[in-house]
């Protein structure tokens, strides 16, 4: 099963029409990867759908970069009761 | 005699939604007033209180100068004529000596000829709800006074009941429909005419001008037509009219709205602080909305707060000219049996540039809408953000919060706790359909 790291990076890809490899951890939604705000609205959406999880908007939309939003899902999966992947297959940009 | 207006239970609410989702009924609209100020001046009473949902209660008693929820003003021996008597500040009940009566709020107050006085009498409508209850103090004191529903329906167990053919209204769009002629009885009941504003020249007054009343405060600038001809043209305080506009009567335009070179064709109803460009026909605006610029808008009711975006535009005739169904729930279509009905908008929503709305179109309070030049869907959830043709949570409702307290601002009115705490309600009623909606929307997403 892929991980919470390869899900967000397969989503995220999709919804902004983006090669999965070129994502990075590291990278802003809105700066490096082009994101809109309605993008922005379905990517926390689709986020919900890949999850099976139900964010808090203010919360999720201010989530600012990939490596974020994998420890945020991974942070609400915990809380929902929902089994996944670790968050990530290596090291990633959490502090 | 204290009349109590008494709001409607939900499901009958829900007729006159989405407007009637952040007020009781008697606030809406129709003609020059709202159908409260109308049964108030029909009976002919200063002492009234109000009976309105629990949830808005809190912000209702915040703008209504008079007792809301307040049971202790269906005891006989305590009253609060005109409101109270004031007392270091507050009002405060003094001893009166009753007369009660209680009226349903959708009683058509034109019709309404029961008499203040007289003998304990329940008017009751075809399917037995009470339409009315004239109780006099002496019965009052029998009927248990804790809770209103309970002195309704010991009202109407203990008390003569008569059949009461008094019409009501029984949808929002009712209102609409009735709204031209309700305007030209309205102006024949203030007996007003004359111009008492300004009025720069040319402009062109069309028909007779004891149709017309122009407010002191008013400003009409050159190059405005006011046409009179098929109806009555009230234009009330410190409104001011631009250029370009023309108003055809029946119409009524509120204190302080602005017509910005408006197609303000007849029959329309325009509340207060309201901006109005474009095309508008034969519709109701609650008050504080904006439809600055161009696009039409038809046979509609529109809350307040709402900002309908330039070319947004809806259609009030099907092009079968068959009668417009409306959703007002989200899942059962009504039959308006009109051929004639536009959009039902609530409070705070938001359309943006281009929004083509269809026929008989709900758009639920706090919807934001970010249009994608397609006709939109017939429901709207309250709460939704509509954005690429789909329902979603879109930023939540704190972000739709913001956004009302930035718009209210703007008109030095306050966005206050207890308001909000009424929204967050609204957000809870109005959740098992907006969720259906945001599925459906997630499961279009999907297959994109």
């Amino acid at each position: 099963m892929a991980t919470i790291e390869e899900r967000v990076k397969a989503v995220t890809a999709r919804i902004l029409k983006l090669d999965p490899d070129q994502i990075k951890t590291e990278h802003s939604f809105t700066v490096d990867l082009g994101a809109e705000s309605v993008q922005s609205i379905e990517l926390v959406a689709m986020f919900e759908e890949e999850f099976g999880i139900e964010m808090d908007e203010d919360a999720a939309l201010s989530v600012e970069t990939v490596g974020k939003a994998v420890e945020f899902i991974a942070k609400v999966c915990r809380e929902q009761g929902v089994d996944v992947e670790p968050a990530t297959g290596g090291p990633n940009d959490s502090p | 005699m204290r009349l109590i207006l008494v709001d409607s239970p939900e499901e009958v609410r829900g007729n006159f939604y989405p407007l009637a989702l952040s007020r009781p009924l008697w606030e809406l609209r129709c003609g020059f007033t709202s159908l409260g100020e109308k049964l108030i001046a029909r009976v002919g009473v200063g002492d009234v209180a109000y009976f309105v949902a629990d949830y808005m209660a809190d912000a209702y008693r915040a703008k209504a100068r008079r007792p809301v929820n307040d049971s202790s003003v269906l005891d006989p021996c305590f009253g609060f004529p005109q409101g109270g008597v004031p007392r270091r500040g507050k009002l405060v009940p003094v001893k009166t000596g009753n007369d009660l009566l209680i009226v349903d709020p959708r009683v058509k107050a034109d019709s309404f000829d029961v008499a203040a006085k007289g003998p304990s009498e329940v008017g009751l409508d075809e399917q037995g709800s009470v339409l009315y209850a004239r109780v006099a103090k002496d019965d009052v004191a029998k009927l248990p006074r804790d809770e209103v529903g309970e002195f309704i329906a010991a009202a109407k167990a203990k008390l003569p009941n008569v059949r009461s053919a008094v019409p009501t209204w029984r949808y929002i769009w009712d209102l609409v429909l009735a709204n031209a002629e309700q305007i030209t009885a309205d102006f024949a009941a203030a007996g007003r005419n004359g111009i008492e504003g300004t009025v720069e020249q040319p402009t062109a007054i069309r028909g007779n001008k004891k149709d017309i009343y122009i407010a002191p405060g008013v400003t009409v600038h050159p190059m405005v037509v006011i046409d009179a001809e098929d109806g009555p043209v009230y234009i009330d305080e410190d409104a001011e009219i631009h250029p370009f506009s023309r108003i055809e009567g029946p119409c009524y335009i509120g204190k302080k709205s602005v017509l910005l070179g408006a197609k303000c064709r007849k029959g329309n109803s325009i509340g207060p602080f309201c901006r109005i460009g474009g095309e508008v026909e034969e519709s109701i605006m609650q008050g504080y909305s904006n439809k600055y610029h161009g696009g039409f808008i038809g046979h509609a009711y529109i809350g307040e707060w709402v900002n309908v975006g330039a070319l947004t535009t809806n259609s009030d005739l099907k092009s079968d000219y068959s009668t417009v169904s409306v959703m007002l729930d989200g899942r059962r279509a009504i039959d308006t049996g009109s051929t004639k009905v536009g959009s039902l908008i609530g409070d705070h929503a938001k359309t943006s540039i281009g929004t083509l709305l269809n026929t008989g179109s709900y758009v639920g309070a706090m919807a934001l809408i970010m249009a994608t030049g397609k006709l939109l869907p017939k429901f709207i959830p309250s709460f939704a953000w509509f954005v690429e043709g789909i329902v979603t949570k879109g930023f939540g409702k704190g972000k739709l919060y913001e956004t009302a307290k930035m718009a209210m601002s703007r008109r030095n009115c306050q966005w206050t706790e207890v308001e909000q705490s009424m929204w967050d309600a609204v957000f809870k009623m109005t959740a098992p359909v907006r969720n259906e909606a945001i599925k459906k929307g997630r499961r279009a997403m999907l297959t994109r």
